[in-house]
């Protein structure tokens, strides 16, 4: 399991990543191919292609095949926890922030 | 028979009780007339009134536009989600094909055990589909979900029916589906209006009557049948000036003797 500092990094490594958990989270209904997805932040799948990779690979999005497409879509469940983890890293994190101000 | 109800008073009311159980419904017309309006309620009252979850999928429109849209009406769409009474799906039409088109709507069905979906819309899901494959998947995609036994809705954009033109949609589908709500909006006094008409219903009569109908802040409300016009299915109505028998003697186009002593 990943620390919270650790999903930090690579939910908001660039920007495309933040536009991309942004989306989802927004629109938790969407399943899409690779390509679409790309289309629907205005992005090329050259440009997603690896940001989606590594959300697939934290949890938050899910891949899987459809036929002979392979779909992506977020995973609630897996998003959920995570958001829990980061939720409660940045709440130890606030009163280590007040300690040096 | 027990029917499947719309949840808007007066349209169960002009499908003498409800829509039938697993009917494929198609509600067309062009854009402005309320088409996601009513299949949104029709989702929420089965959810609220009959206890029937409920799917929206989507080809166009994203989600968080859908979520803003229905809480304008006092439908809280993620509330329904949380609740798992409810999914609103955004995908497109290739991929709900790929592997049969069954995969993903079969997972979604099970998940929150729904009985009541709408389709937005079969005439986007056309525009991806070979003309000459059309009907057969479109029939795939109603068969599927009646063995499911779910009741559907599909949207169908119409932008023809302003006008003379009576076709609902120009590929054949009005024959696939069980029942078809007209909507249209209609010129009357230099103000445009809605109306609503049955113009099909398998298996039932219903209210052959074209009634107006308005989209108000709790969704769509059917209101009473157009009276004293003509024209209307033309686009443009007339009003029907009442004469007298004065009048009408006057003109001679009744008889002394048929006036009234």
């Amino acid at each position: 399991m990943a620390s919270g500092q650790e999903i930090l990094n690579v939910l908001l490594a660039n920007e495309t990543r933040a536009d991309l958990v942004t989306m989802f989270r927004k629109n938790p209904g969407l399943i899409d191919s690779v390509e679409g997805v790309a289309r629907r932040i205005g992005r090329t799948q050259a440009a997603v292609q690896e940001d989606v990779a590594e959300l697939v690979k934290l949890g938050v999005l899910r891949s899987r095949k459809l036929g002979d497409r392979e779909v992506i879509s977020i995973d609630r469940l897996k998003d959920k926890e995570i958001q829990k983890d980061v939720g409660e890293f940045l709440q130890n994190l606030k009163p280590n922030l007040q300690g040096k101000v | 028979m027990p029917r499947i109800k719309s949840g808007i008073p007066e349209l169960d009311e002009m499908l003498y009780g409800g829509f039938m159980p697993t009917d494929a419904v198609m509600v067309a017309g062009s854009a402005g007339t309320g088409k996601t309006t009513m299949a949104l309620q029709y989702l929420v009252n089965g959810i609220t009134q009959s206890g029937e979850n409920g799917l929206y999928l989507s080809f166009e429109q994203m989600p968080d536009q859908i979520y803003r849209d229905a809480a304008s009406f006092g439908w809280d769409l993620k509330k329904l989600e949380e609740e798992g009474k409810f999914r609103i799906v955004l995908t497109s039409p290739d991929i709900l094909l790929a592997g049969g088109g069954e995969n993903l709507l079969d997972e979604l069905i099970k998940e929150i055990g729904a009985k009541r979906i709408a389709v937005d819309s079969l005439s986007h899901f056309a525009m991806f589909i070979d003309e000459d494959k059309l009907r057969l998947e479109a029939y795939r995609l109603i068969c599927f979900l009646k063995a499911k036994g779910l009741s559907s809705m599909y949207l169908w954009e119409a932008p023809q029916l302003m006008g003379n033109s009576f076709s609902i949609t120009e590929v054949g589908l009005s024959f696939l589906v069980d029942s078809i709500l007209l909507l249209r909006t209609i010129e009357i006094d230099s103000a445009l209006r809605k109306g609503l008409v049955i113009v099909k219903m398998r298996g039932s009569d219903h209210d052959k009557r074209l009634r107006e109908y308005e989209i108000t802040s709790n969704g769509v409300k059917v209101a009473a049948p157009f009276s004293g016009y003509e024209g209307i299915m033309s686009g443009s109505a007339r009003r029907v000036t009442s004469l007298s028998e004065e009048d009408l003697y006057r003109k001679g186009l009744i008889k002394k003797n048929e006036r009234k002593k």
